[in-house]
């Protein structure tokens, strides 16, 4: 019981997957104007994360290990990542039009998004069962999408107010997301090994 | 050279499971979109400016494909884009000249002064909304840069207090007519260039107060060029679809006691 | 009779300096008629007056010369008699045009035949009452210009059982309705009275603040002979202690809910003047033509508390106060809520309690900064919203978001803007975002 509550809060505070680990930056930036737009990102992340850790462990242990093909861990992996995402694409284009329009071209790059397969070769790296890596995966998108939105709520207000110049747009966001992360170190150590 | 024969198999097997799954998604979950919409977009600028009306260039094809919309809304596109959708829909491409924004005032700072100093927002709906404005002229442009803030390609200058459009770089995508809270730009065909600029609908004696370059009312012009010129109360209006001849517009920009005729080309 | 301090203290509020000194002890002086009357149809809220009477005409004092024009609206009448010289647009002090009828007063000051007065009054029943206050064309004195017929008639599912009577005059320099309590406080009541019995309220209560104590001591003797539940409630002085709102918290408890009425809570306020101006129509069937407008500000050589003729040129009161110069500001109204004039062309109307000159040493010009998050205005502002961050989303033009956060709530009393230290234009922002939402409404109303 104790491992699978250190797991959770390991992925979603003290190694947060955006702001400790720095993967799946790209929609994290990308997304975090709206709060609405926000939300419908990070539901699908969490399908997706937590899909494709399912998966992905199923491929290595059931096919990749048996057969000896380690080494093809990457590029099954990211094909997996990527049909699920695709998957996700067209039923989202399906079921929540107005959200596949305003995600746009933010949804298929959760399929180059560093952080699946990151979660999903972190699984296998760390040794986890499949409940464990399910939970692994479920818990990072958690911690992603609470990045997401904390940072969100920032973004709005940033955009409302009048930074200097030279540090409108992005760059007062990149700043913010800094001492985002650097607020996030204060978790660190919360976990005793 | 079985590993390799794994390996491909494997691959293309992991491969071949996506593309199935992927197939039948495709299949059951496909939503109908009709394909004219996409080559529609294609055919638009894709400025994304409004102007028509819609949301962006794609909202618009949605309306013509689905709606029925008119295909002829797209200013920046003009005539070229106009044939292109006429083209492809098979439909009557109507001519439609180029416009381009005009502030229908001359009172820069020089010329139409302030009747009190004004602290406050600075944005000319809420300078309009104290006391009715710190110009004298209570019709007159009051240069606070409402129109040039919402102008996309930053063709709008404010020069001594007064909101002058640069027609070069104009694309006629009509916000600053909706944003200017006293309605004073028009969209202008191009090819004109005698105006009435002023959008005082004063008296004269009362103008004559509020400006030195302001419309005071005495019908002369439309004397002296007919239809080209009408009256509404106590201002005149250039009724820019009649034609007026060179030599009658230099009468009328010469004559005018008001100074508000003027000859301005709008030709980038 | 009892005489109670207010229960509730009211939330938010500032404490300007209140400078009442120079016109608190000034007796109200009654003006003749000017030179020339210019008679706005806009002297309300609401749709403004249609004007029936045309150049040429002869008038006496009293005869309607605009006749209300739709639901909410309000008659206006000749305050002197004379000959009508134009009917024309002319700007009103808050900047918007407005037909004015234009009276030469000929120096009779000639009421119209057949005003009649409903001394059985007690016996009447309330739709008479209201028609006759109707007639008469009142409007709320206390500044915001309602029509008092309307507000004397609310809809059956909205009993009042509370009838506050606003004498706090919470704006500083403002000394007119306390005049008013010290030397007309009989009539008032007897206002009062009228509208306890139109409304059918149980309770009254009279609101005043702890700063006038000769006005308390005159309504307490006033007072001191009605029947029923009354109590005069001393409030602790502040602005916006005289906000019909905050009012009926701090006497009650009640609050109006979001975007509700008064009614809402059972409860109605009316301002001193506005009583006294319902008495004098139903005793004696006058309409409203005059009211007492305090002038004052240091460059104003002899402030004071004038009653003069609606239609009355600013620069005619000014000179009847002895004139003034090198002033740097004119306010119609008081220096938190009332509008800034260019110049002294505009005329009085039933709203105008006072008119303000300010010195070039008093005023100052401000280049205002981004919000500091210092939080003052949000300790401030009585109806508990937060101006900083709705500050915020209408500069961004953000109007949506600023409906969410209740700007339509703002009563625009200035408490925000006068707690900034970073000079924000707040009351400013307000207002504009406050349009920009009612333009929608009505827009997604067609």
């Amino acid at each position: 019981m104790r491992e699978y509550l250190l797991i959770v809060i390991g992925a979603v505070l003290v190694n947060n997957f955006v702001l400790t680990r720095f993967l799946g930056i790209c929609p994290f930036l990308g997304v975090s104007r709206k709060l609405g737009t926000a939300l419908g990102m990070c539901g699908a992340v969490i399908f997706v994360m937590t899909s494709a850790s399912a998966v992905t462990w199923v491929v290595q242990h059931k096919v990749l290990i048996p057969l000896g093909l380690g080494y093809l861990q990457t590029i099954a992996f990211i094909l997996v990542i990527a049909s699920f995402v695709q998957l996700v694409d067209i039923a989202m284009k399906k079921s929540a039009p107005k959200l596949h329009g305003s995600l746009g071209i933010f949804l298929p790059l959760i399929t180059t998004n560093c952080a699946v397969l990151g979660v999903s070769v972190l699984n296998i790296q760390l040794q986890y069962s499949f409940g464990k890596a399910l939970l692994f995966g479920f818990s990072a998108s958690l911690g992603f999408a609470l990045a997401l939105i904390i940072f969100t709520g920032l973004r709005e207000r940033i955009d409302r107010a009048h930074p200097p110049r030279a540090f409108q747009g992005v760059a007062i966001a990149l700043i913010t997301a800094g001492l985002l992360s650097l607020a996030f170190m204060g978790f660190a150590g919360l976990v005793q090994p | 050279m079985t590993s390799i024969l794994m390996t491909a198999g494997t691959v293309g097997g992991i491969g071949l499971v996506c593309g199935v799954a992927l197939a039948l998604a495709a299949r059951f979950l496909a939503v109908k979109e009709d394909p004219r919409i996409a080559a529609v977009t294609e055919l638009l600028p894709g400025a994304n400016c409004g102007g028509c009306g819609y949301a962006g260039c794609a909202d618009y094809a949605r309306a013509i494909v689905v709606d029925g919309a008119a295909i002829n809304l797209c200013a920046p596109g003009g005539q070229e884009t106009l044939d292109r959708l006429a083209a492809y829909l098979g439909q009557e491409a109507e001519a439609g000249e180029k416009k381009v924004a005009l502030v229908l005032c001359g009172g820069d700072a020089g010329k139409a002064p302030r009747r009190y100093a004004y602290n406050g927002v600075a944005d000319c709906a809420a300078a309009h909304a104290v006391a009715g404005g710190d110009k004298i002229c209570a019709y007159g442009c009051l240069g606070y840069g409402s129109c040039a803030r919402v102008c996309p390609t930053g063709a709008i200058a404010i020069r001594d207090g007064l909101a002058v459009v640069d027609p070069a770089l104009c694309i006629s995508c009509g916000a600053c007519v909706k944003a200017c809270p006293r309605n004073l730009i028009q969209l202008v065909p191009v090819s004109q260039d005698v105006h009435v600029l002023c959008s005082s609908n004063d008296k004269g004696p009362v103008v004559k107060k509020a400006c030195s370059v302001g419309c005071i009312g005495c019908r002369l012009c439309v004397k002296l060029g007919g239809d080209a010129f009408e009256m509404d109360g106590f201002l005149a209006h250039r009724r820019y679809h009649e034609s007026l001849d060179e030599e009658t517009g230099d009468k009328a920009v010469d004559k005018c006691p008001g100074h508000c005729i003027v000859r301005r080309s709008l030709r980038s | 009779m009892k005489t109670i301090r207010a229960p509730y203290r009211v939330r938010g509020g500032v404490h300007p300096v209140y400078r009442k000194d120079r016109t608190r002890e000034k007796t109200i002086v009654d003006l003749p008629p000017p030179a020339l009357l210019r008679v706005s149809m806009a002297q309300h809220l609401g749709a403004p007056a249609r004007p029936v009477v045309k150049k040429g005409d002869a008038v006496a004092r009293g005869q309607v010369i605009g006749e209300p024009s739709g639901f909410i609206s309000a008659a206006v009448h000749a305050p002197a008699s004379g000959a009508v010289k134009a009917v024309d647009n002319e700007r009103t002090p808050a900047g918007g045009a407005a037909p004015a009828v234009q009276i030469e007063p000929d120096g009779e000051d000639r009421w119209i035949e057949g005003l009649e007065g409903l001394s059985d009054w007690a016996r009447a029943d309330a739709k008479t009452i209201v028609g006759k206050v109707a007639a008469a064309g009142i409007a709320g004195m206390g500044g915001a210009g309602f029509p008092t017929h309307v507000k004397l008639s609310p809809p059956p599912d909205k009993p009042i059982d509370t009838l506050i009577l606003n004498g706090a005059e919470c704006e500083p320099y403002l000394t007119a309705d306390h005049r008013l309590m010290i030397e007309h406080a009989s009539g008032i009541v007897q206002g009062l009275e009228i509208v306890r019995h139109v409304l059918g309220a149980g309770a009254v209560r009279v609101a005043i603040e702890d700063n006038k104590p000769e006005a308390i001591a005159a309504m307490e003797q006033a007072l001191a002979g009605v029947a029923g539940d009354v109590a005069l409630v001393i409030l602790e002085t502040g602005y916006p202690q005289g906000a019909e709102k905050q009012q009926i918290y701090a006497i009650t408890g009640r609050e109006v809910p979001s975007a509700g009425l008064p009614m809402d809570v059972g409860c109605l306020v009316e301002n001193v003047g506005t009583a006294l101006s319902v008495r004098d129509a139903v005793l004696a069937g006058r309409p409203l033509t005059e009211r007492v407008t305090t002038v004052t500000g240091t460059p104003v050589r002899a402030p004071g508390n004038v009653r003069a003729r609606l239609g009355t040129p600013y620069a005619d009161l000014l000179a009847a106060c002895g004139g003034g110069e090198a002033f740097a500001k004119i306010v119609a109204g008081g220096p938190m809520m009332g509008l800034a004039q260019p110049g002294l062309d505009a005329t009085t109307t039933k709203t105008a309690s006072g008119l303000l000159f300010l010195a070039p040493g008093e005023i100052a010009t401000y280049s205002s900064m981004p919000c500091i998050g210092c939080g003052r205005c949000i300790v401030a502002c009585p109806m508990l919203l937060m101006p900083a961050e709705l500050s915020q989303f209408l500069e961004a033009e953000d109007y949506e978001g600023a409906e969410g956060l209740n700007v339509m709530d703002c009563i625009e009393c200035g408490c925000c803007s006068f707690s900034c230290p970073a000079h924000r234009p707040l009351v400013q922002h307000m207002k504009q975002g406050k349009a920009h939402v009612m333009l929608k409404r009505r827009a997604a109303k067609k």
